[in-house]
Parts: C-alpha cells; structure tokens; sequence
C-alpha cells in the first residue's frame, strides 16, 4: 500500500436533524488505479457515504482528502471539478433527452446561441470509443434498454475530465451477460487508469472485480482488506454481523395445511426490487415466515403482488386452497389481509387526518348508525388503542403527522392488526423506531401468530428476524435461493452466503 | 358554397392569438410550469397595447407595452407560486381574476367606460403586403396581407422549436420540465429556468393580447380574450409538447372558429358552432389519453 | 393541538384582513374622501336590511359553488367545471319549468331535478375522462364550461325565448316554479334556507359518513387509500359527480329564486367566487357559509361604494384574487415564525 492513496476518508461522520445516525467515524483509503469494493447491508451507510463524496451531502464531522489535499465537496458541481463521477442507481438521466443531450447535460458544447450539435456528437462518439461503451448518440433516451442507458448513465459520470467513477449497485438492473459486459468494461477502465468505487451486495462480483473490500455495518467500518486476505465467509460475517443472544421465540404452525401457497410466482420489472422469478413458498396458519434478502432483492414486488397492487406475470396464488390470483388490494382484505408498509408514511396513513381517521380506516364501516358514522364509538376505540399501544401523543384527534415514527406505526399496526387478520405481511416493521416501540410491535406480531394468523415478516433486521421467525427463506436477485427452520444454530453468518449470492441451497 | 381559399386568411387571422399563447404555454409547460394564468395576461396585454398606443400615438411602443406587461404578470405568477408557495393552479386563476379586474379598473380609471375603449384614440398593427407575391393568382391573397403578428406568429414557431430543442437554454428546460432532481444534480439552475420560461410564456401572452386589440380589432372591450388562452392551454396538450403540433392544434382550433363565423350566414345556429373550438380539445384529449393508456398497459 | 389550529384559523384571518386592507386603502386614497369610502365599504352593507338582504342573496350561490369546490378538492380532484355547472343548471331548470306540465308544488323540485343532473354534466364528463383514461379534469373541464355556455345559449335561443321580450332572454318563469320568499320586503328566499342546508349536509357528508371519509383519505393521501383497497378512481368520479350536481342546483335554485326570466349570456362568474369560497373556508362544508357571508359582505361593500363614489366595484376581484393566492400561500399561512406569533405551540409531541 502506497501512502499517498487517491482517496482517504478521515473520521466521516453524519447525523440527520432528525437524529438518526448514518455514518459513524467512518476511515479507510482508496488505492488510485484500484477497484475498491464497499459491501454492506441497507442502513449500513454506504449510499450515505457515497453521496457525501460525490458532493451530495456534507458531513456533519471529519473530511476527506483527494490526492494527499484535505477537501470540501459543496456540490455536485465541485465533486466533478475534482475528477469524481456517479454512477447512480436510480439513473439521473431525462428520458425525453437524446443520448448525447443527457451526456453532456450542464456541458453543451456552443455555437453561437444554439448548442453545437456535431460538436456534442463528435465528443459522445469520441467518450465512447475512448472508454469503450458504445451507445447510438442519437437515440432518445427512453427508448433504450435499461443496460444501454446505465452505459450512457457511466458515460455521463465519465464525460468531466473523471479519475474517479463511483457505482452504485450496477448489477441490479442488469441480466447476467449485461453483468459480464459491464465487469469487462470496469476492468478496461481501471486499466486506463481509472480509480472506481464499487457498492454492492452481491460477494461473487465483488470477488471477480475488487481488489480491495470495505464492509460496513450500522454506519461504522467494519473490515478493510485486500480481497486476497480475505475469505468469502470473513466477508459475509463482517457485513452481517454476529448473532445477538435474544431468545428465539418461533411460534409454531396451527395446521399442516399452508393458508397461503404460492407456486411459481414470476414478476417482470424493470426494476430489480420488483422482480420475482419463479417464487414456491406456503405460510401456515399460527407460523411467522421470515424474508431474508438484502434490499432489492424483490422484496417488494412480492409484497405488491400478495398485497393486490400488482398481477404476477406466472404463477399462482391461493388462500386456504382457493386461487385469487387476480384479485385485487380490497377484495383480498375483505379475505382477511392485512399489511404493515414499508414506507408507512406513503402507505400507511395520512399525516394530515387524525389519529381516529388513521387507525379505523378500513375499519370505518363498522362503526355506523344507519348511514352516519358513530364518531364518539371511533374515538372510544382510539382512546383504547393509545391505551394498549402505549401511544405517546396529544390526543385521539391529533393529526398523524404530530407523531415521532415509532408512535405513528404502532396506530397503523393497531389498525391493521385490529381487523382480525388472517394473513399479515408485515413489511419492515421496526425500522427506524425506538426499542420500546420495536418490541411492542414484535410482541404483537407474534401475538396474532398465535391466534392462528399467517405471518409473512420482511426485514432488514436479521435479529429481528432470526428472533421472531418459525421458518427463514433467503431471497436474492428475484429467487428464493433458500429455506431453513429456524433454530438456534441459524446465524446471520449461516444465512449470510445465501444473502449474498454465494450459495444456493440444493 | 364556402370559398374555401378565402378562408384561409381568416383563417390565420382567428389564429394568431392561438398561436402565440399557444407557444408560451408551450415553453412554461416544458420547464413544468403550466400557465393556467395566460388567459389574464393576454388580456393585461391587451389593454397596455391600446392604452399606450393611444397615449403615445407609436403602435409599436404600443406593442412593447402589451410584451411587457405580459412578462410583469408572469413575473407576479413566479412569486407566487416560488416565493410565497402558493398551489400553481390556484395562482393561474387568480391572476386570471385579478387581470380581468383589473383591465376593467384600468380602462375606466382612462376612459371613464367599463366596457369599451372607443374613446381612446388607440392605433392599429400595420398588415403586411409583400411586393411581387402578392400579385400571384390565387396564393397572392393567402401568402400576403396579414397583420404583422401573424407572420410573427408562424415566424415564431420555428423559432420556439429551434429554442427548445437546440440552444442550452431549451435543453435546461425540457430536463427541468421532466426531472428536476436530475437537472439540479448536474448543476443546472431550476429556479431560474423555471422563471425564465414563465417570462417568455408572459412575453407571447402579451403579443397575443397586443394582436387581439391592435390587430383584430382595434379596441379594448371587457374580458375581450372569451377564453382563448384556455384554448391555447388545450392547444399545447394536442400538441404532444411539439411547437410544430401546437402550431397545427392553433390552426385545427382557429380553423374551426373561422369556419363557424362563416357558416353563420347559413343559417347554422352559431352558437353551437361557437361550442366546437371547445369541444375538440376535448376530444383530442380522449384519443390521447386512451392511446396512452393502451401503452401503459403492458 | 387546539392552539396550533385556532393560531392557523387568527393567522389566515390576519392574512385575510391585509389583502382587504391592501386593496381598500390605495383605492380610498385616490378619492376625495377616502375616509368615506372605507366606511361605506366595511360598514355600509350593515347599514339597513336591505343591503344586509343583498349579502344573503348574494352569498346562496356562493355557498353552493364553494360547497361544490370544497368537495371535489377534498378528494383531490381539480375539476374546474363548477362554472358551467352552475350556468347549466340554471337554464335547464328553467327549461324544465317551463317545459313540464307539472302542478305547482311539485314544478320547482322536479325542474331543479333536471336542471342538477343536466347542469351537473359539466363536471361529471371531465370526472369520467379523468377516471376511465386518466385524461387531466383541469383542462376538460375548462373546455366544457365553455361548450356549455355555447350549447346553452343556443338551446335557450330555439327553445326557450320569448320573441316578445327585447333581448335573448326566456319566457317568464312560472310564477308556480319560483321559489318562495322569506323575508317581507325583501329578495331572500328560500333557496337560503337550502344552501345552509346543504352546507350543513355537505359536513355531515365529508365528516360522518363512510363515503365522504373515504373521499377525505383518497385527497389526502391516494397511496394511502388504494393501500387500503379503496377504489380511488371512482371515489374521486363520485365526489366530481357530487360536486357537479351542487353547483348545478346553485345555479337553478338561483334562477328559480331571484330571476324573471333566463338571462344570462355569458358565464356568471359564480364559479369562480366559489373556488375562492372555498378556499377560505379550507375546504370545509360549514365554514363556507361565513366565507361565503364574508365575500357578499365585500361584494355590497364594493358596490356601495361603486354608486356612491367613483370606483368600480371591480376592486372586490382584485380582492378576491389575492385572497386566493395569499391564502394557500404556504409560506405565509404554513410560516413558523407567523404561526408561532399567534400563539402555536411548534414541535411534534412525544
């Protein structure tokens, strides 16, 4: 290791207003001329981190120095100065441009009052041969295939004078021979001399591409190596972490008959959170099975279709034997579904209405005197709520929006759980809310687990999954590569390989 | 029998003020601002033409009056809906209100008369007749004779398409327009692109306004626009967010309008002609919509 | 929790008195006896019943309109045919009336009926092309006000004027059909009585019962609600359909309450009075009855002080118009620093 790197982040650390903690003391360097890997779960603070130098946050403390110089990236504007380019994964282009008008969007070459078209073809054909990526500098963007426009989306990041390239989970959006072409060209890059910046997940391309790893965890670094000093499983344990010694607590299945079976369930997308690929997996009644994949795995598109918002391209759905696939969001609630959302904000309520709007929604029908709603009974049940939940706001008819998160969701969990469900997918749960609250919830999952609801848990928290789950199934790129029961001896180190698409249960 | 080719002057004519609010919706729209308000500032546009024309006996300080009144009242749009935040929509229509206010207000404060600007000795935009093409047979009339804002008109439209889809400028707009997170992230100033659209969308309101008291008539009559700038908001949507199309919706629309004032002597009820200008937009939006939605379906 | 609202409710009056002032008080200066012209507007509609009348007469249609508004916004829908609506259902209430051969108790309620439902078609078309096709219900709904005047103003001409009357106007309505009055001397009548009405059933719509509830989570939050199973699109066809047929029954009830004959030959601007109704009484059924109350004040006080001095009541739509904007001027009525000036606690609890 040379001491003068390309790259050294010095103590990063970033806290949000709203007190959540992202990064932590982060530390390590980049080699110029190196393909440095940075893994590490959802929240483990890696996007963060990466927005910090390509100048789209600032740190709340500590620096950075590029090239031996202690630097200050303001804007993305100035990461570009100093050479850094994004690759983002949500891509920033404008469908409606052309390919070189996205390219060199900001940088347009003039003549005159009018942008020098030729100019601005010649320098896009000229990128391109230079870097190898070939792309159709004519075609509108929207047009193309999502490959095509990631080669234009690198293009775009590469077109400012770049040293160094930043990707963030490039492979997502990519089919296996699209993954090989990319790898191809990242190797030709960093031959050229670039320095690139490779977040993922997935250990086998880190593996074909780094010659260095970061892993991070819960915003601190938690290993730094060569790839050659380093094992796959040293990897995959660094990024999960060890085991915490909770008790297991395993509700057990009421029947032997699956209340939801779904069989070969495929979802087509081009985003790859929303890809499903051939799906088997049954849920009985009075068992919790547990979802583990790290984010963008098709987390997602399996919630959208078992939720109603989305039809499966392939495959079949049935609750207690009768098929619904086809059915949509309110008539698989009127069957007994229930859902806690990911983004509870979005989904799971209003911050605008009331806490009493916000917990009986759904629910409203049953609270009516002829065609009049019983608004006295609704607060009455609300008050009831805040009771049991341990609620901590200034009254049923606060606004939601009055609420810290961990009270919001636990007025969506009471509404949601308090349709007697008999099938729950709770999404995500606890993030992002206090212990108090978290465990709360969790008791209260596990509670309707045992009056015989089917429970589909989804969680980024593998302690809170290892913790509450009857059975674990790992899903990774769209396939569910692995079950196992739960039991003391599953680890997140044991399920760690399969998470990260190293293994694939036989 | 309609004299079909003596139609299209009237034509271009009913036109004219279509097309030029038609493609100052059509740049707003592009940056995403969509100008609810260009019906009031047609018509402050039309007052300031006639009032300074008549006080300073110079049409075309006239007309620079009428583009930049235009521009003051999307200025007063922007720092609604920019500085003070209000709904977009909201805004448009109380401009809308306010211009019809306060063009009332303002010709009666100089003539005295709410309804009419009869008394004021306001001048007309000069018609341009074009030497040698105007003796050809037949296109002679077609090609030459028209008010001077109406070849500014169709001169524009190149103009606009060129703008939007060649200069820096035009490209910041259509990105902003699309995905201003992506646009800001490459540097490009929003707000002020934003703002800059909307002033060019003020400065065509204003011509069009100039065009309906100075060139059409030759006077200011209360609410005169009756609508027209909504007519050039569905103008754009029929346009598919060309110039070129909003040019052919303008001309669809104008088309129909002139071709009901002529079919009035037919005994035609004219009102329900007066009715179709408005109803195919309408319709246009429909066969829009529905093929879009086949699309989305997949 | 109340402080935070009744520092949002001074706050929007604070704003609410500035524009009035902003407007009035340049406009009294340009008279000779701008003092005059301020109290003839603030306090001259109170003067006598008369003018108080004139208030009441001119807030009904207000209410209707800014009650219509008021629901179609809550669900989140933009539909701007309220206009037409209103201008619809007055001709063709007074089409009906003079149409059917009905006996007197039961002409003016059947001809509102069919004036509501026809009158209602200038909402409820851009209602479904939003629905069906996802097709913008601002824009349509634009365009159809005016194919409504048009279409109207022609039925009007073939079918219903009256050659012996000098100007496009209708025969006279049936003295059967009219609404009766409720006031001796005076032009209220009971079309009144059924805006307050309306108002009141339009709160106990959005707030009591399931539909309009659900109405209120598919405006508040659309994600929200189709996670729930709702079906938004038609919940929002619904509240257009309502919206449409309110506005409809303004404009007839309007007619059948105050007017000879048909005479309206252009758009009557109700619509738009409604759009700012209800935006100051926040889109809330019971309060559009004051918002209402409080335009009509403006508007008498305009036009006082239009025949009594030199000023064009065109003032009052100034006003209005910066009402409009200042009101849901978030960064004045959602403003920290203002809110906290009135009293409001900030900070969410726990």
């Amino acid at each position: 290791m040379s001491d003068r790197p390309l790259i050294r982040f010095e103590q990063v650390s970033k806290t949000y207003p709203n007190g959540t903690v992202a990064l932590s003391d982060v530390g390590f360097a980049v080699e110029a001329g190196t393909i440095h890997a940075i893994c590490g779960e959802n929240g483990a603070g890696k996007s963060t981190l990466m927005k910090i130098l390509s100048g789209l946050e600032a740190p709340t403390s500590g620096g950075l120095a590029i090239d031996g110089l202690p630097v200050r990236i303001d804007n993305p504007r100035a990461a570009a100065a100093l050479g850094i380019g994004m690759v983002h994964q949500h891509f920033s282009l404008i469908g409606g441009l052309s390919v070189t008008e996205n390219i060199l969007l900001g940088q347009e070459p003039r003549h005159g009052p009018f942008v020098d078209r030729a100019k601005a073809r010649a320098r896009v054909l000229d990128l391109a041969s230079r870097y190898s990526l070939d792309v159709d500098p004519d075609a509108t963007l929207s047009t193309l295939s999502v490959a095509a426009q990631q080669k234009v989306e690198i293009l775009k990041a590469l077109s400012r004078d770049t040293r160094i390239l930043i990707l963030d989970e490039p492979t997502a959006v990519l089919s296996p021979p699209e993954t090989e072409e990319l790898f191809r060209r990242l190797v030709a890059l960093r031959e050229q001399g670039l320095t690139i910046l490779f977040i993922s997940h997935k250990l086998k391309e880190v593996r074909e591409l780094a010659q260095r790893v970061t892993t991070m965890r819960a915003g601190r670094v938690s290993g730094d190596a060569a790839m050659s000093d380093v094992s796959d499983d040293a990897i995959a344990r660094l990024v999960m972490g060890e085991a915490t010694t909770s008790t297991i607590v395993r509700p057990e299945p009421q029947s032997g008959t699956p209340r939801i079976a779904v069989c070969g369930l495929t979802l087509r997308a081009r985003d790859a959170n929303d890809r499903l690929d051939a799906i088997h997996l049954d849920i009985r009644p009075g068992e919790i099975l547990g979802i583990a994949g790290v984010d963008g795995s098709g987390q997602r598109g399996l919630v959208k279709v078992l939720a109603g918002s989305r039809r499966p391209d392939a495959g079949t759905i049935s609750w207690d034997g009768e098929p619904v696939v086809g059915e949509r969001t309110g008539a698989l609630r009127r069957r007994g579904l229930a859902h806690l959302p990911a983004d509870r904000f979005r989904d799971g309520g209003s911050r605008r209405l009331t806490l009493t709007e916000n917990a009986l929604a759904g629910a409203h029908r049953g609270y009516r005197f002829g065609p009049l709603l019983r608004p006295r009974a609704m607060v009455e049940r609300t008050r009831a709520i805040i009771d049991t939940f341990g609620v901590r706001c200034p009254g049923p008819l606060a606004p939601l929006g009055a609420l810290s998160g961990g009270n919001a969701q636990k007025i969506i969990a009471a509404r949601e759980f308090g349709t007697n469900p008999r099938f729950l997918i709770a999404d995500q749960p606890t993030r992002g809310i206090d212990v108090a609250a978290a465990n709360f919830i969790q008791d209260q999952i596990v509670a309707l687990a045992r009056s015989g609801c089917a429970v589909l848990l989804l969680s980024a928290d593998l302690d809170e999954l290892l913790r509450l789950s009857t059975r674990v199934s790992v899903l990774y790129a769209g396939r569910l590569v692995a079950t196992f029961p739960n039991s003391p001896d599953l680890t997140p180190a044991r399920l760690g390989p399969y998470m990260l698409g190293l293994e694939v249960a036989a | 029998m309609i004299d079909l080719l003596g139609l299209v002057p009237a034509i271009l004519r009913v036109s004219t003020p279509l097309i030029l609010a038609g493609l100052g919706v059509h740049v707003s729209s592009r940056a995403g601002v969509l100008n609810i308000g260009i019906e009031g500032m047609m018509l402050a546009g039309a007052l300031a033409g006639v009032v300074v024309s008549a006080l300073t006996q110079n049409v075309w300080l006239g007309l620079a009056a009428a583009l930049v009144s235009g521009a003051v009242l999307a200025a007063m749009l922007s720092g609604a809906i920019h500085l003070l935040r209000a709904d977009l929509i909201l805004s448009g229509i109380a401009l809308n209100m306010a211009a019809i206010a306060g063009t009332t207000l303002g010709l009666f404060a100089l003539t005295g008369d709410k309804g009419i600007s009869g008394s004021l000795p306001s001048l007309v935009l000069p018609s341009l007749t074009i030497p040698l093409i105007e003796n050809i047979p037949i296109l002679g009339p077609i090609l030459s004779g028209h008010n001077i804002l109406t070849y500014a008109a169709l001169l524009a439209v190149p103009l606009v398409a060129l703008l939007v889809t060649r200069t820096p400028l035009g490209l910041a707009m259509r990105a902003v327009g699309e995905n201003p997170e992506a646009a800001a992230a490459t540097g490009i100033p929003v707000l002020r692109v934003q703002v800059t659209a909307l002033l060019i969308s003020g400065l065509f309101a204003g011509a069009a306004g100039a065009f309906l008291s100075m060139g059409y008539v030759s006077w200011f009559s209360q609410n005169m626009t009756a609508g027209r700038g909504f007519i050039a908001l569905a103008a754009d949507v029929m346009g598919f967010g060309y110039a070129w199309g909003t040019l052919a919706a303008a001309l669809l629309l104008g088309a129909t309008e002139a071709i009901t004032l002529s079919l009035q002597g037919f005994g035609v009820p004219s009102e329900l002609l007066q009715a179709i200008p408005y109803l195919v937009p309408v319709l246009a939006m429909v066969i829009h919509a529905r093929r879009r939605k086949l699309h989305e379906d997949d | 929790m109340i402080r935070n609202a009744l520092a949002e409710a001074a706050l929007t009056v604070a704003v609410v008195i500035a524009v009035v002032a902003l407007v009035l008080v340049p406009l009294a200066l340009t008279q000779p006896d701008p003092m005059g012209v301020v109290t003839t507007f603030l306090f001259g509609p109170f003067r006598n019943l008369r003018y108080l009348g004139n208030i009441v007469e001119l807030a009904t249609p207000s209410m209707f309109c800014g009650l219509a508004v008021a629901l179609i916004l809550r669900a989140g829908m933009f539909n701007l045919g309220v206009e037409g609506a209103f201008f619809l259902g007055g001709l063709g209430t007074v089409a009906a009336a003079l149409l059917l051969p009905l006996p007197a108790p039961l002409l003016a309620p059947a001809a509102l009926l069919v004036g509501a439902v026809v009158g209602s078609s200038v909402c409820v078309v851009p209602g479904v092309l939003r629905a069906r096709y996802g097709a913008s219900e601002l824009v349509s709904s634009l365009m159809l006000n005016f194919a409504a005047l048009f279409i109207g103003l022609y039925v009007l001409n073939v079918l219903l004027r009256d050659p012996a009357a000098g100007a496009m106007v209708s025969f006279k309505i049936p003295a059967d059909a009219k609404l009766p009055k409720l006031i001796e001397g005076n032009r209220i009548h009971l079309g009144t009585l059924l805006a307050l009405l309306a108002c009141g059933l339009g709160a106990v719509y959005l707030f009591r019962t399931a539909g309009g509830f659900e109405s209120r989570i598919v405006g508040a939050n659309p994600n929200f609600a189709g996670h729930l199973g709702l079906a938004v699109r038609n919940i929002g066809l619904r509240a257009q359909v309502i919206g449409g047929l309110i506005a409809a029954l303004g404009g007839g009830i309007e007619m059948l309450g105050l007017y000879q004959r048909f005479s309206w030959q252009a758009l009557p601007g109700n619509g738009w009075t409604g759009v700012t109704v209800a935006i100051l009484a926040r889109d809330h059924p019971a309060l559009v009855i004051p918002a209402a109350l409080f335009l009509g004040w403006m508007q008498v006080g305009g036009d006082l002080v239009a025949r009594n001095f030199d000023v064009p009541n065109e003032a009052v739509g100034l006003m209005q118009a910066l009402l409009l904007v200042t009101v849901t001027a978030a960064a004045l009525t959602r403003n920290p620093k203002l809110l906290r000036a009135f009293g409001a606690r900030t900070g969410a609890s726990a």
